[in-house]
């Protein structure tokens, strides 16, 4: 087989691989533009023959979409707000200094990166009920993501700091800067790529959490879109296609963000964003 | 002259592990000092001290006049050239130029007119507004240098700068280097493995093994009186040959062990009987007529580079000889060698010191 052929092959076997893999999010899209019982037809129509938009504005008005999605960005931000101010400094010292004790935390780290949030969420839960932090439930989400997601973004953190050359300070620190100083002129702005995808990553993670916003928020004015679209889905559930809209709206953006931001989001995964 | 870098009794240990062993060095203002030895000899970790990136576990450091040991380098006004140059990527040149101007919060328009001087007098007018990355190997060392000097340090610390770029290159560099540092005045300390860097550029040439100064002193003092078989070996191109001699019954001689005993005469008195390592320099070896030499030696390899042809010789001790003259030579001939008594070095067999 020539190389061409062969490379024609493995793109038809990657499309094919693509289709299986991107045909939820296509479904999702178009069962929320067919109407009821377009819905249930057998077989099934891959194209919807009347596109009803106005289920859109209907669900967002109904469902007090506005509100979900204020929560969920409430709780998204404050996450990363407080990974990326705790994590930073974390990550930085664990990329600098070597020996056995950095070795043992981060494998305590990678440890808690193991462990499911379905799994935390009882010992949280009653932590947080001792403490009163039930009353400030999106706080509570909040601490409860950050401390979760936390480890990944400094594992990714600390790589990109690692990118930067040691001899890079250590130029600042002959050229007059003071160790602190030479951190925030000279290997901040370098790692600055870096930081900004894992927070981005953090915030995607975020925005769709589900587990501990509804076990934590009892109360329907602050839960998060994630769990507003799970009440709306009941034991007898038909209304298939104002589900989708709902999770429609709910995933557009964070897939948005992502295609728009891809290439940035894949070499500082892959580079560390320095040359 | 006044001393412008003095160390005394300077240890330096990491955990177990000895660094630096009881150095003692000063260098007077205005001087040109190559730090040079082998990797992991310790020529690195004596300059970080200098420069307070590494601190010292004893002894004294001191910059003019002032004790630096615990000083922090912001506070020490040296300026380092490293290896891999640590331009800033994210700044211009210019930028990375006036950057230690910045932090000691020299205005805008002063710290720009440093940095146009500077520049050209390096030659890097037309690049201020470049970055980095844009720059080709030889303007990214330039500007590492234009980095150092636009402070007016008390020394300049190079740490092995010209290893990155090419052998033509190099050289040139090599002569830039120590006509800045002429036309500054400046004290500069210059580590390098390059033996030939270090003898071209410096005054005083430092060689340290193993964490030890074995020798200091000027370039061709080191070259004419090694102190030791190390330093005998390290300075000089192509390397110095030691063959096992011992010395004659009457003191002024040896007899040197190339396959069959020859006896050759050297210039001092030396206790007979001795079991000595008698050290040539290939380039003091001379290729003579039939009978005028000390020496008969079996040719082994001829190589010749058109000014010169080096010739090696088949005994068990080999015998590197430099000959510049064209003298038709092939493998298997014997030829005859003459050398100058005063030309033979003698070692201790056990120490290796000088004798």
């Amino acid at each position: 087989m020539s190389e061409t052929n062969r490379n024609r092959l493995m793109l038809v076997i990657a499309i094919l691989m693509a289709a299986v893999y991107l045909f939820p999010l296509y479904w999702m899209y178009i069962t929320a533009l067919k109407s009821g019982s377009e819905m249930f037809a057998t077989p099934p129509s891959f194209w919807p023959s009347q596109p009803q938009w106005d289920t859109y504005p209907f669900v967002w008005e109904s469902r007090n979409m506005g509100r979900y999605l204020w929560n969920s960005l409430v709780i998204a931000s404050g996450a990363v707000v407080l990974i990326t101010v705790l994590g930073v400094g974390c990550a930085y010292v664990l990329a600098r200094y070597r020996n056995v004790w950095v070795d043992i935390g981060l494998f305590l780290i990678l440890m808690l990166q193991v462990l499911p949030a379905s799994l935390m969420i009882t010992p949280i839960f009653v932590g947080y009920s001792q403490l009163g932090m039930l009353n400030y439930p999106r706080l509570a989400v909040i601490i409860a993501i950050a401390a979760k997601s936390m480890p990944f973004f400094v594992v990714l953190v600390r790589a990109t700091f690692m990118a930067v050359p040691q001899e890079l300070e250590e130029a600042a620190l002959v050229d007059g800067n003071s160790r602190v100083g030479a951190f925030f002129n000279i290997v901040l702005p370098l790692a600055r790529n870096g930081i900004l995808v894992s927070a981005i990553l953090i915030f995607m993670q975020a925005f769709g959490e589900f587990v501990y916003s509804k076990s934590i928020i009892q109360a329907v004015e602050l839960q998060p879109a994630s769990v507003g679209l799970n009440s709306f889905m009941g034991p007898n559930t038909n209304e298939w296609n104002r589900i989708m809209a709902y999770a429609t709206i709910y995933v557009t953006p964070i897939l948005a963000i992502f295609v728009l931001l891809q290439r940035r989001i894949v070499s500082g995964l892959t580079s560390g964003a320095i040359k | 002259m006044t001393k412008q870098i003095e160390l005394s009794g300077v240890n330096k240990y990491y955990g177990a592990f000895h660094a630096l062993k009881n150095i003692e060095l000063s260098i007077e203002k205005g001087t040109f000092v190559a730090l040079v030895g082998p990797s992991g000899c310790g020529k690195s970790t004596l300059l970080r001290s200098l420069a307070g990136l590494e601190s010292i576990s004893t002894g004294d450091l001191k910059i003019a006049g002032e004790l630096m040991n615990n000083v922090p380098p912001r506070k020490r006004d040296i300026a380092m050239v490293f290896q891999s140059y640590a331009l800033y990527p994210h700044m211009t040149v210019e930028q990375n130029l006036t950057y230690s101007l910045r932090i000691r919060g020299i205005g805008k328009a002063e710290a720009k007119k440093a940095a146009e001087e500077v520049a050209a007098t390096t030659g890097l007018s037309q690049l201020l507004g470049r970055y980095p990355r844009e720059l080709s190997g030889g303007q990214r060392q330039r500007v590492a240098m234009s980095r150092a000097i636009i402070r007016h340090p008390k020394a300049f610390l190079f740490d092995e700068p010209l290893s990155n770029l090419d052998a033509a290159l190099r050289v040139h560099m090599r002569k830039e280097i120590r006509t800045l540092h002429d036309r500054l005045g400046a004290t500069s300390v210059y580590v390098t493995h390059d033996q030939i860097e270090a003898m071209t550029m410096a005054d005083h040439v430092v060689v340290m093994k193993d964490g030890v100064i074995e020798q200091q002193g000027a370039p061709l003092e080191l070259y004419d009186r090694p102190a030791n078989k190390f330093v005998a070996g390290f300075i000089g191109s192509p390397a110095m040959n030691f063959v096992p001699a011992t010395v004659g019954a009457d003191g002024r001689s040896l007899a040197v062990d190339v396959g069959e005993k020859q006896t050759i005469p050297v210039d001092r008195q030396l206790e007979p009987g001795r079991v000595v390592t008698a050290g040539l320099r290939p380039e003091h070896l001379h290729f003579v007529d039939p009978g005028q030499g000390v020496f008969r030696l079996p040719v082994g390899i001829v190589e010749s580079t058109g000014s010169a042809t080096y010739i090696t010789t088949s005994t068990a001790a080999e015998v590197t000889i430099v000959e510049t003259s064209r003298r038709s030579v092939r493998t298997g001939d014997i030829i005859d060698i003459s050398v100058r008594p005063s030309d033979v070095h003698v070692f201790d067999d056990k120490t290796g010191v000088r004798i």
